[in-house]
Formats: C-alpha cells, sequence, structure tokens
C-alpha cells in the first residue's frame, strides 16, 4: 500500500482541542508519524497549505436504502456521497426492506461494504424484529455478526417494558442504543411542527411532547437498567433540558441534524416538501436551544439523518410526500456555516463532535484521534473557500435537498480511508494506482 | 439429632447441622438404594398424599418411590380430575386430605409460599416440593448430596449457576444451601433473567458466562422454559443456546474439568448441545438417584421427629 504524507496543514487535534501545524505520514493503514518537517520521497504528497487535517469524520446516523430500495440509494452510491461529504466510517440505519434484524443482513451488508471498499460502513440492528416493537431482535447475534449499535430509527419503540428488558438484555453484548424518539399515539399522522404554520397552513401538527414524553421515558430507563443511550436528531428545547439534567446522571449523549440548524418550521411555506422531515422543523426558539446545546457541549454528535427519496415520491401532494432529507455530501459545510460562521463553535470543537465524540460512543478506539499508531482515517477540509450547493451534482440517488444554490464554507477536499484516498478535490478516486 | 420442625418448607430455615444430619441421612439411603432387595418397614402405617397443582413426573415419583420405599402409603392427587376443577378452593380442598388423617402432604404449587400456608393450616408434615419462584428444598437437599458424594466437602466449592435464575426455585434453594455450608456461589445467564437483587440471596454475579465458570468446580445449568421467550426475556431459543447453552471453552481448561449438573430433564441443543455426549454431564444421572435418597431421609427425619 502506497505512503501517503501530508504536508503544510494544519493538523486538528480533537481529543486536545488543539490545531498544530505539522505533518502526518500515512502508511499500510496507520498513521506512522506526526511531526514537523517529515520528509519521504516514496510517498504521495498532498499539499495542505490552508487546510485543516484531522481524522475522518464519523456520521452516526445514515439510511443507505440497502437491501430492499437500491434504486433510491445502495451502499455504492451511499459510500460515494459518504466519500464526497468526509466521511471516513457512517452508521447505517437498520429500517431497510427487509429490516436489518437478523445476523444474515448484517453479513451481506458488511461483505457488500468490503467489495465497495470506499468508506466503513458499520450497520446498526434493529432493535425490534422486523421494527415492529412487539418482540427483540437477537442482539447477541447481531452484534457477532458485526452490528455496532441498535437503533429502531424511523420508529419509535412504544412499549415500555420490551425497551426496558432490551436495555437490560443488550448490556449483556455491550451493546449501545441509538433512539429516535417518537410516541405514535402523539404524533399520529402529523406532518409539520405544531405552532404558528401548521395553525396557519391547515397542515396536521406533531405535537413537541411526541418526542419529549418518549425521550424522559427512556431517559429514566436507562438511568434505572444501565444501558448506553444516544438520543438521535433532537428538535425542541426541552429535548436540551431534558438531557442536561440526565448528563449530570449518567452518560448519555445525543446528537442533532444540519437542517435542524439551518431551517425552521416557517421555511416549509417556501420550500415545501423538500423540508418536511422527521422530527419536523420547529421554532426559533427551540433552534437557538439546540445550538445552546451544541455550545455548552450538552449536545456531544453532529449527524446527518441522510434520508434519501426519489424525487416523484417527494413531488407529490404535501401529506403524501414521505419525510426525509438527503444531505450527506454537504453535512460538513452545513455546519459549518450553522456553527463555525455564526461562531458558536471553532473548527476543532466541531472535529470532536464529527468524529472524536462518535468514534468514542461506538467504541471505535482506533478512530477519531490523530496519533501514530492510530487508523489512518483522514478527512482534510478546506475552511476558507465557498462554494454554492449544485443538488444535481450529489453522489448520492436522494435530490430532496432543501439546500440548492446555498452558499457554503468549510468543504472537505480530501478523504482517506484505511491509509487510501477515495476523494480529492470533491471528486471519487476510482481505484489506486501502486 | 433432634428434629424441631414439623415440615420441610425452605433450606432457608434449616440450619447448617440440619441440612448435614439430612445429607448424612440421605447418604445413608443412597447406599441402600444399590442394595436389593431394598424394602424398609420404617414408614409401616404412614400414608403420604402427593398433592400436585403443577405438572411433575420427575418429582412425584420420586417421592411417590421414597414413600413406597419407606413402606409407606402413598396417594396421588393430580388437579386434573379433581374438585379443583368443580372451583373447589386450595383451603377446601387441603382441610379435606388433612381430614382423611394423612401423614404427609407433598405440595406443588405455582404460587410462592403455599406450602408455608397448608403447614400452618394443617396438622400434618407438610413437604414443600416446589412453590412457585421461591423454594423446592428437596431439589436442593439432592443436589447437595450429588456434590457431597462427589467432592466429600463444601467448604470453598464454587458453584457457577447459570440461566434463569430469576424465576428459578432450583437455583434459590440450592444457593442457600450451599452458602449454609461455606461453598461459594456465582450467577450468570441473561441480564433479563438475573436481576441485581439476585445476588441477596449470597451469590455474586458475573457477566459473561465465561467469567463466571472460570475457576469453578462445577456449572449448574437451569432449565429454561420457552415461555420466558414469549414474556420478552430473551430474543430466541438459537441466541440463548448460542450464548448460555454449555461451551466446550468452558469446560476446556488445564487441570480438573468442572462437572455439569442439572434438575432435568435437559433441553437437548439448549442448555446442552448435542456435541456433549452422555458422559460428559453423568452427574445428572447421580442427581436423579440422590434425589429417590433424599426424600426418604427427609421422610424419615420428620417421622422420627414425631416420635420424639
Amino acid at each position: 500500500m502506497k505512503k501517503i504524507l501530508i504536508k503544510g496543514g494544519t493538523l486538528v487535534f480533537p481529543q486536545k482541542g488543539v490545531f498544530q501545524d505539522v505533518d502526518i505520514l500515512l502508511e499500510s493503514g496507520l498513521i506512522t508519524r506526526i511531526g514537523k518537517g517529515i520528509e519521504d520521497s516514496r510517498a504521495h504528497l498532498i499539499n495542505a497549505s490552508n487546510l485543516l487535517v484531522g481524522p475522518g469524520f464519523i456520521n452516526i446516523h445514515v439510511h443507505l436504502r440497502e437491501p430492499g430500495r437500491e434504486t433510491e440509494e445502495n451502499l455504492l452510491t451511499g459510500s460515494r456521497a459518504a466519500a464526497r461529504g468526509g466521511f471516513t466510517s457512517v452508521v447505517s440505519m437498520p429500517n431497510t426492506h427487509p429490516p436489518i434484524d437478523n445476523p444474515i443482513l448484517v453479513r451481506y451488508l458488511l461483505l457488500r461494504a468490503k467489495e465497495i471498499g470506499l468508506v466503513n460502513i458499520f450497520p446498526a440492528g434493529a432493535i425490534t424484529v422486523g421494527l415492529e416493537g412487539k418482540e427483540m431482535a437477537e442482539y447477541g447475534l447481531l452484534k457477532e455478526a458485526g452490528v455496532i449499535a441498535l437503533s429502531d430509527d424511523g420508529r419509535g419503540v412504544q412499549d415500555a417494558r420490551l425497551l426496558y428488558l432490551a436495555f437490560q438484555y443488550a448490556q449483556y453484548f455491550n451493546l449501545p442504543f441509538i433512539l429516535h424518539e417518537e410516541d405514535e399515539n402523539l404524533s399520529r399522522d402529523g406532518e409539520i411542527s405544531e405552532g404558528k404554520v401548521a395553525t396557519l397552513s391547515g397542515k396536521r401538527a406533531i405535537p413537541r411532547v411526541a418526542e419529549e414524553s418518549l425521550m424522559a421515558r427512556d431517559l429514566v430507563l436507562a438511568y434505572r437498567t444501565g444501558a448506553r443511550v444516544h438520543f438521535t436528531h433532537l428538535s425542541t428545547s426541552l429535548e436540551v433540558e431534558l438531557l442536561r439534567w440526565f448528563q449530570e446522571k449518567m452518560p448519555v449523549s445525543a446528537d442533532v441534524t444540519p437542517h435542524h440548524l439551518l431551517l425552521i418550521e416557517d421555511d416549509v411555506l417556501g420550500l415545501g416538501t423538500e423540508a418536511k422531515v422527521k422530527p419536523p422543523l420547529r421554532s426559533l426558539e427551540d433552534q437557538k436551544a439546540l445550538k445552546e446545546g451544541i455550545k455548552e457541549g450538552v449536545i456531544s454528535i453532529l449527524a446527518s439523518d441522510h434520508a434519501p427519496h426519489p424525487s416523484e415520491d417527494k413531488s407529490r401532494s404535501f401529506s403524501e410526500a414521505p419525510f426525509g432529507i438527503s444531505n450527506l455530501e454537504i453535512t460538513v459545510p452545513l455546519y459549518a456555516k450553522a456553527l463555525i460562521e455564526e461562531g458558536i463553535i471553532n473548527w476543532v470543537e466541531l472535529w470532536e463532535k464529527l468524529s472524536y465524540n462518535p468514534a468514542l460512543f461506538l467504541g471505535l478506539d482506533n478512530k477519531g484521534i490523530l496519533e501514530e499508531g492510530r487508523d489512518a482515517d483522514i478527512t482534510i477540509v478546506d475552511p476558507g473557500t465557498r462554494k454554492r450547493v449544485e443538488v444535481s451534482n450529489f453522489e448520492s440517488q436522494g435530490k430532496n435537498c432543501p439546500f440548492e444554490n446555498w452558499s457554503l464554507p468549510g468543504w472537505p477536499v480530501y478523504t482517506i480511508v484505511d491509509g487510501r484516498i477515495v476523494m480529492a478535490e470533491g471528486s471519487i478516486v476510482e481505484s489506486e494506482f501502486c | 439429632m433432634k428434629w424441631k420442625h414439623k415440615d420441610l418448607l425452605g433450606i432457608n430455615l434449616l440450619s447448617k447441622e440440619e441440612i448435614e444430619y439430612l445429607l448424612e441421612r440421605g447418604k445413608y439411603f443412597r447406599e441402600f438404594l444399590d442394595c436389593s432387595p431394598k424394602k424398609m418397614k420404617y414408614g409401616e402405617g404412614y400414608c403420604l398424599v402427593n398433592f400436585f397443582l403443577e405438572p411433575s413426573t420427575r418429582t412425584r415419583v420420586s417421592f411417590e418411590t421414597a414413600g413406597r420405599l419407606l413402606g409407606m402409603e402413598v396417594v396421588n392427587f393430580t388437579s386434573e380430575a379433581s374438585s379443583f376443577q368443580k372451583g373447589e378452593s386450595l383451603e377446601d380442598t387441603a382441610k379435606t386430605l388433612s381430614r382423611m388423617k394423612f401423614d404427609v402432604l407433598v405440595v406443588r404449587h405455582h404460587q410462592s409460599g403455599v406450602a408455608e400456608y397448608l403447614a400452618q393450616l394443617l396438622p400434618l408434615h407438610v413437604i414443600n416440593a416446589g412453590d412457585g419462584m421461591r423454594e423446592h428444598p428437596t431439589q436442593a437437599l439432592l443436589d447437595l448430596l450429588t456434590l457431597q458424594r462427589k467432592f466429600g466437602y463444601f467448604q470453598g466449592l464454587k458453584v457457577a449457576i447459570v440461566g434463569d435464575i430469576l424465576h428459578s426455585r432450583v437455583a434459590r434453594s440450592l444457593t442457600l444451601g450451599l452458602k449454609k455450608l461455606g461453598a461459594e456461589v456465582f450467577f450468570s445467564g441473561p441480564p433479563t433473567l438475573l436481576p441485581l437483587a439476585m445476588e441477596h440471596l449470597g451469590a455474586k454475579i458475573i457477566f459473561p458466562v465465561e467469567e463466571a465458570v472460570k475457576g469453578v468446580d462445577v456449572i449448574y445449568l437451569l432449565r429454561i422454559q420457552k415461555e420466558r421467550q414469549e414474556a420478552g426475556y430473551f430474543p430466541s431459543i438459537r441466541e440463548y443456546a448460542h450464548f448460555f447453552g454449555l461451551k466446550e471453552k468452558w469446560l476446556d481448561r488445564e487441570n480438573s474439568r468442572p462437572l455439569i449438573m442439572h434438575p432435568g430433564p435437559v433441553n437437548r441443543g439448549v442448555e446442552i448441545g448435542y456435541s456433549f455426549t452422555e458422559e460428559d454431564f453423568s452427574l445428572i444421572e447421580e442427581q436423579v438417584t440422590c434425589g429417590v435418597a433424599v426424600r426418604m431421609a427427609t421422610l424419615e427425619t420428620l417421622l422420627q421427629g414425631e416420635e420424639q
């Protein structure tokens, strides 16, 4: 395997919270040297002046739609989108057709991911069989096959006893939970957030309590059982407060999506179905609370909830269109706009939430850290140059994105996975010449 | 020894000396069982009724055999063809049996505490053959006798009990007995079937099973009931078998291999896989024979207490 020498850049060390202008050498899938003035004539050279170089971004919430809906997204198109988005690892959600609730499907996904060989794909397994919320899936066998976490994402687990037992049982196998919180008796057939826009437009409302009440219940369940849980896509201010309160008592984490930081309920009026998403876009006050939570560190992980859908589905009437936003390749620039341009956090903090913290949560000991001997998963970002979003150029098959034509800073320019360059200057590197 | 209990309700109520006495008598009867003919006259003129309100073959037949070998008259009461079907209460039925002047009533019931309730209600000797999730003292005694015959000591003996501890009266009684005799007990199994409060029995909970069985002398596997899966405690039989069923690597070690015990009947392919031979768990057969012996010892001891 070819050596890669990245020179002249600013290295980001999220585990220490510092930047340093030093070089880094990658060899045989590992970081072999970090230091000033490294020279190696046999290494492939990347000139990283004016660029930020840090451990690869890890996205703990994406939908790759395989198996079952490969025409909407699949492991190849999703991997290409991830590589372009600067993500070296993604956690794929199990709400596929069939759902990832048994070990054979996990093995299939991992084999496919290996064949494609672009980014690391870590499948999440289902909490319940068929995501139906009735019976526990086989966590031990799923873990042996390779799942990294458990999630019924797309649905909340409605039955408290089932989740209570699941929280106990999963600890035997050391599996964490990624929880989508939604009380279906409260969200019912709601379309957008309760509030001004729903009132004026007559659209059916999803109350905040749909998410908040289930999250409160599950915080209590996790506290009493000792399960490691993570709440995905927070959207309300009370959720941030609940999290803050429980973080004093136990390890518990949460993530947001970029769209909840950049759009609010009012945007649904102009953007239509492209802004139809679950949880729904909420008010400006909720958005401020999410940003405050990020600044404080209460929200410690930044994810995507990349949810590709075909255009013909999104072009149906508002009520008929599916929920979801495709954003995997612009997630990092969207966060750069929402958080760095607004002065909420800096690049090293952003890196911590996009790489170090997700690695820690997932137990990926050799990722999320720049250090000799760790995995050579590296993302290089150009913090200075702005570019316009062109949805039609997405590698993802999901063109359902409300950010068309937005001017964003902070685009990833190189993605290196296991010591191999998979994306350079925004283009996928098809294969390595040795 | 002067026996002071009218009934045998649980190991919890027995002192170390009392358990040792029953084991000593059990040992005597166990040796006796190897002789033929094996009829004793000790229990002649005494009547025993098996009052089983939960399905059981092994324990009931074992008590019946023990009673008959001692020379007792034995009557079996089963709930299927009984006045229970007509709605008679437990109290009325038990009182009726008592008025028929049985000397010993052996009871099994799905509710915890029924044996104690009947013992207070009725003048005859009550032997608990399993009450709900509480105790099954003669099972513990037979397990202890099996261990004593194999090892000759309890002090410092290490026993790991694996499986559905939560619902197991076998695990409760055996743990109480082992602790009283100075052994060390470790619990492991699916966390849903092994809540932390189980440590109140005096055992140490260790996850995963591989850790719990490290260095133990005995691995005691509990029978897993299919209905526990239906009640959501674990996802599937195949997963249970894969992670909580006996593994060759639990036994494979440089020094002596741990011995395998099980209350029976074994779910082949679940607690113990098909790759194991009968020889790997031959102690289970000895447990059955010891069962008759300790039940003879129990009957003898209770009836003797009456004479004193």
